[in-house]
């Protein structure tokens, strides 16, 4: 024991789970099944990349849209409320900035939700 | 289904066709979509005769656009009628208590929907580009239906500009999925560059590969009607021909089957009018983001606690590629209004 809580740890488990749907499960399951099976690996493999994401990158991006839409209550409510007001629209001085956050936002989700995307460019 | 609905449902649909002697034959449940359940049917005519029907009712939490039985038998039969190619409505049935959900009934068209089968199949529809004129057939004279008459009348008045409709509609549904920037981003580029108004004509509104019937000969049948109103034309194209909807075939720009030319040119053939390709790539914009609201409103029934399934439940998470996309379009729309400007 190295901590308080039992190893392997979550990602161990995820990862050697998913394997195991992977490879002995869905060869030996019947058509009807296969598709549930594929699904259970997919939620596995979304849920490994989500625990393996830094908590300081995400805690990086909220500052930059509470700078922005002015809401340190809730960040995302307050970007969101200047896109739609036009206030970030192309020729505003705010445009490039909300569109650099945006982008660094989209390659996080990606990466925890559908990596293949960003493999794919 | 238990022994008593299904003795309900039989004398139900013995009724229905004026035929006593009516039996059921055969009844199971087919794969189907998140909203509805389909269930294969097969019948035996008090003649002798075997027919076999499709039944259509909804889960029990549907999606708030979608139409109930009553009206989608409508537009089937409106859609029959303007030489659409549907399943032939036969009966569609409002009372709750014969097996559970009002449902309808169609005659059963044999074929293959399934987009990932249906992408990869050189052969469908007589081969990719017959394919691609038949779908644009198909989408002339669905679009050939105008708002008169009353047999649509519950689909309401046409919006004065489908497009800034859609607009606040998305804003609608980006307000109850809670905050998502990047679809808020696509958004507000979509109103700023929205085309203008259209003379309205019914869209299908989901007319997409998956939702489309084929044989290795023809177009079977135009399926899932639920989302169906009064709209800019150019909404069905876009949909169809959107990147999201492809299902990875990405050179077949017409749903991943066959190309965009094949498509338009059998849509004219069909007497639609030559359709605005900048206003077909506005609404293929807007497909990203409708798709990306309907995929959170499906994570949302997962979420409410109410009706936990996994497949609802790993839909949200297309909404991310989703939004890639549309940063990518967005700023290359951007790009090119820049350099016209």
């Amino acid at each position: 024991m190295s901590g308080v809580l039992e190893r392997p740890d979550a990602a161990d488990l995820l990862a050697i789970a998913r394997a195991t749907v992977l490879e002995e499960l869905l060869p030996a399951l019947p058509e009807t099944h296969r598709l549930a099976a594929r699904m259970v690996a997919n939620a596995l493999g979304i849920a490994q990349r989500m625990i393996a994401v830094d908590p300081s990158r995400l805690a990086a991006l909220e500052p930059r849209a509470a700078a922005l839409g002015g809401r340190v209550d809730d960040p995302w409510a307050g970007l969101c409320a200047l896109i739609r007001s036009g206030a970030a629209d192309p020729g505003s001085e705010r445009h490039d900035v909300v569109a650099a956050l945006l982008a660094d936002l989209a390659r996080l989700r990606c990466e925890t939700s559908a990596p293949k995307t960003l493999a794919g460019g | 289904m238990d022994e008593g609905r299904r003795e309900r449902l039989r004398s139900w649909l013995a009724r229905a066709a004026d035929d006593a002697g009516l039996t059921i034959t055969a009844l199971e449940r087919l794969s189907g979509g998140a909203i509805q359940q389909n269930w294969g049917l097969t019948v035996r005519r008090g003649d002798g005769r075997e027919e076999r029907w499709v039944l259509r009712t909804d889960n029990p939490a549907t999606l708030e656009m979608s139409h109930g039985r009553r009206e989608e038998f409508a537009l089937l039969r409106a859609a029959h009628a303007a030489g659409v190619r549907v399943a032939e409505p036969l009966f569609a049935c409002d009372d709750a208590g014969v097996i559970g959900a009002p449902f309808l009934v169609m005659r059963r068209v044999e074929g293959i929907a399934a987009a990932h089968r249906v992408v990869k199949w050189d052969a469908v529809g007589g081969g990719r580009e017959a394919a691609a004129r038949a779908m644009g057939r198909e989408l002339a004279r669905i679009h050939s239906l105008r708002p008169a008459g009353d047999d649509l009348a519950f689909l309401g008045v046409p919006p004065a500009d489908a497009c800034l409709a859609f607009c606040a509609e998305q804003e609608r549904a980006l307000d109850a999925a809670g905050p998502h920037p990047i679809l808020e981003w696509g958004l507000r580029h979509l109103r700023r560059t929205a085309p203008g108004p259209i003379a309205a004509s019914l869209c299908h509104n989901d007319f997409r590969t998956g939702n489309i019937l084929w044989t290795d000969q023809e177009l079977a049948a135009v399926l899932d009607w639920e989302f169906a109103g009064w709209g800019d034309p150019h909404a069905d194209l876009g949909w169809l021909c959107a990147r999201c909807w492809r299902f990875g075939n990405l050179a077949m720009e017409a749903g991943g089957v066959g190309s965009r030319a094949a498509l338009y040119a059998g849509y004219v053939e069909a007497g639609g009018a030559a359709p605005d390709p900048a206003r077909v790539a506005w609404w293929e914009l807007a497909a990203h983001l409708r798709w990306a609201t309907i995929a959170l409103a499906q994570g949302a029934r997962h979420l409410s606690g109410r009706e936990p399934s996994l497949e609802l439940a790993l839909t949200p998470h297309i909404v991310p590629e989703l939004e890639w996309h549309i940063l990518r379009e967005v700023a290359a729309r951007e790009a090119a209004l820049e350099r016209a400007a």
